[in-house]
């Protein structure tokens, strides 16, 4: 097997979430980013003994890498992506895999002719309480599942200046409901209609930025509808996320801040709210996608949950819910997806095997 | 207070009867001759009202002669229209089980009959009754959430088609879920806001009880308001029939200053039966519906809620008018009369 030897690209909230994963998994990690802040972040870690280090530019980490995980701004994904793929190196990308499908589509043509992988990184499908879902949904479980809701909210996110700008960000819809896009995609397959209202502040300029909130009901092929709301919301809004998935012969739901093994219930002074969400009872879902990601490049029998199809529906469903928002209009999805440039596609969920 | 039920078909019926029966200073009677379509084993009629002990007419004549004060009407809603006007004309003061009608035409000739008559036509929507929605109304009121962005709701339950076969009977119900369960939330919003319903979207599915009835038993409904409110409502008779409670109504409001959640019926103690094999559920919350017939029979309470009345539940039904007419397009439609 070749030494996992990770190109990581920026050092931001995701990036640091996904660190630990990568090292926990015997990665050497290399970090580049272009405003110091990889010399900071490699720092951090090797003053605690990790094979970390900073590295000053892109070629001198495309060179020295078996993978590249794009941990950055979504608008610089493509160029990222392509760099690393001209390098011949898999690609883990964080969601969403780029604005547009084009831009997305032309990652992944470029990865399939390549020969190389490409992982958008719904990190969603890792976290237990989904997985365990969508097994029951494979397994029928719930029988035909017919309507679906999803929410996802937490404090509007202050820390880099690009999520409060709908044109680098894709705002609320394309940054933070896409996650539950993918998801909804995943248990109930795909998308043939969208209808979507965003309301409040979409540029955050202030500083609390205002409350900006979408909702978007997605139409799948199989005739089951799903409600997906998502809120970037006031600075004391705790990162919650829902779930309530029904069918003809069963429900589950499913609420992130019901269950959480265990909480703090007092600590002398009120806790800031927590941007990324973590649990300490399981372990991290960063950490189990990245471990699926890196198996797959050794064994071609792996095949990750997440596919690089996956991540292109998944950004042609919320630019639709974007066009739909923007417009008023439904917006129909009738052309069936191109034919994916990635391995096989991805049968409807009521075919596949179950996620482990 | 006389007060006659008039019709068993809903399944609210049986909780009329027996808070009447029991309201102090109240004479309750029933009626319900008309039973011809009621599904075999549904216990309708005298035997129904003998089941509650109360009193029973065997025709509406019969309990109008009685000289009630103010009648329910509890027939299936694509019925409701001739009773109410029958109100109307013995110049009774009526309340009306939700919907108002199966379709606006026949909603607006109950409104200007009870109008012209100068009789109070009242529509049976209970949650407004619910302190979980006083509070929310309290604090948009107050403005503690400044402008609502949006609100995510849901009234989910089983399909009530076991007690009574015509709530999934498009001919007598008007439709399946959407028609059922949309009005509840859609009434909250119509007095929360005091604003118009422009817009709807909604898409349904009969993927739950299929094969079993044709009506649609899924259903999310997007209403845009005139004060730039946005509304999803998932109506959908998703909740499981061997659950112990019957489902529930709950609601999401985001607004610019606050973010509130309610739950009108989440106050119970949870538990299990070992003795029946499944949880086990006591509910604890105020009793909506005796509120409501408080306000009905005696005007609103300490916290000042009315009844919703004849026009509320028009502009309600307009909303279920046009996402039924959006579920069969495919695409957005505008509320007619608005």
């Amino acid at each position: 097997m070749p030494p996992l030897h990770i190109g990581l690209l920026g050092a931001g909230g995701i990036a640091r979430a996904h660190l630990p994963g990568w090292l926990e998994l015997g990665a050497r990690v290399g970090v580049h980013t272009q405003d110091g802040s990889a010399e900071k972040l490699a720092a951090e870690y090797a003053a605690r003994g990790h094979d970390v280090t900073a590295v000053p530019t892109l070629p001198e980490l495309l060179a020295d890498c078996r993978a590249v995980d794009i941990c950055t701004p979504t608008p610089t994904h493509k160029d990222l992506a392509l760099a690393a793929i001209a390098a011949g190196r898999h690609v883990v990308c964080e969601k969403p895999l780029a604005l547009t499908v084009a831009d997305a589509e032309d990652i992944a043509a470029a990865a399939d002719a390549a020969g190389v992988r490409l992982h958008p990184a719904h990190v969603v499908r890792y976290f237990p309480a989904y997985a365990a879902m969508r097994d029951a949904v494979v397994r029928a479980e719930l029988g035909a599942v017919a309507v679906l809701r999803f929410t996802r909210g937490g404090a509007r996110p202050q820390w880099a200046p690009w999520f409060g700008d709908p044109a680098q960000s894709g705002g609320v819809i394309m940054d933070l409901m896409v996650h539950d896009i993918d998801i909804a995609r995943w248990v109930a397959g795909d998308v043939v209609r969208v209808h979507a209202r965003t309301r409040g502040v979409e540029h955050a300029t202030g500083a609390p930025a205002g409350v900006v909130t979408a909702t978007a009901v997605l139409t799948h092929a199989s005739g089951a509808v799903s409600h997906v709301s998502g809120l970037w919301g006031l600075p004391d809004q705790r990162f919650r996320t829902t779930f309530r998935i029904a069918g003809a012969d069963g429900l589950l739901c499913h609420d992130s801040t019901a269950v959480p093994g265990f909480r703090i219930t007092a600590q002398g002074e009120r806790a800031a709210n927590e941007g990324i969400p973590s649990s300490p009872m399981t372990e991290s879902p960063y950490l189990s996608e990245l471990r699926e990601f890196a198996a797959s490049w050794d064994d071609p029998a792996v095949r990750p949950r997440v596919s690089a199809r996956d991540g292109i529906e998944a950004v042609r469903i919320a630019r639709a819910a974007v066009e739909s928002s923007r417009t008023g209009r439904a917006v129909e999805l009738t052309t069936a997806p191109a034919a994916p440039p990635g391995p096989a596609p991805a049968p409807a969920a009521a075919n596949v095997e179950p996620t482990r | 207070m006389k007060v006659a039920v008039l019709s068993f078909a809903h399944v609210h019926a049986a909780a009329y009867l027996t808070l009447l029966r029991d309201l102090p200073g109240v004479e309750v009677i029933g009626s319900d001759p008309d039973t011809a379509l009621a599904a075999p084993g549904e216990t309708r009629g005298r035997a129904f009202a003998e089941g509650h002990g109360v009193r029973y007419a065997e025709t509406y004549e019969d309990a109008f002669a009685w000289g009630p004060d103010a009648v329910i009407v509890c027939s299936e809603n694509a019925r409701h229209r001739p009773l109410v006007e029958l109100a109307a004309a013995h110049r009774v003061d009526v309340l009306c089980e939700k919907p108002l009608a199966t379709t606006v035409a026949d909603g607006e000739a109950m409104v200007a009959a009870c109008r012209a008559a100068g009789v109070r036509l009242a529509v049976a929507f209970p949650v407004r009754f619910s302190p979980a929605y006083a509070a929310v109304k309290r604090a948009v009121a107050a403005g503690d959430t400044g402008r609502v962005l949006t609100v995510s709701g849901a009234n989910n339950g089983h399909m009530p088609t076991r007690a009574r076969r015509w709530f999934a009977d498009p001919e007598l119900a008007g439709g399946g879920a959407l028609m059922d369960h949309t009005v509840h939330i859609a009434d909250l919003l119509d007095d929360l806001f005091a604003a118009h319903a422009v817009e709807v979207y909604a898409q349904t599915n009969n993927l739950l009880y299929e094969g079993e009835v044709t009506a649609e038993t899924s259903g999310l409904v997007t209403v845009v308001y005139d004060n730039d409110t946005v509304a999803t409502i998932d109506c959908s008779w998703s909740h499981p029939r061997s659950h112990p409670a019957w489902g529930g109504l709950e609601m999401t409001l985001v607004g610019e200053h606050a973010t509130l959640e309610m739950d009108a019926f989440d106050q119970k103690v949870h538990g299990h039966s070992e003795r029946h094999g499944r949880a086990l559920e006591l509910p604890f919350g105020v009793d909506l519906d005796a509120a409501m017939l408080r306000a009905f029979l005696y005007g609103p309470g300490p916290d000042g809620m009315a009844v919703a009345d004849g026009e509320g539940g028009l502009r309600t039904l307009r909303i279920v008018a046009a996402a039924y007419a959006s579920a069969r397009t495919g695409a957005p439609v505008a509320v007619a009369g608005t």
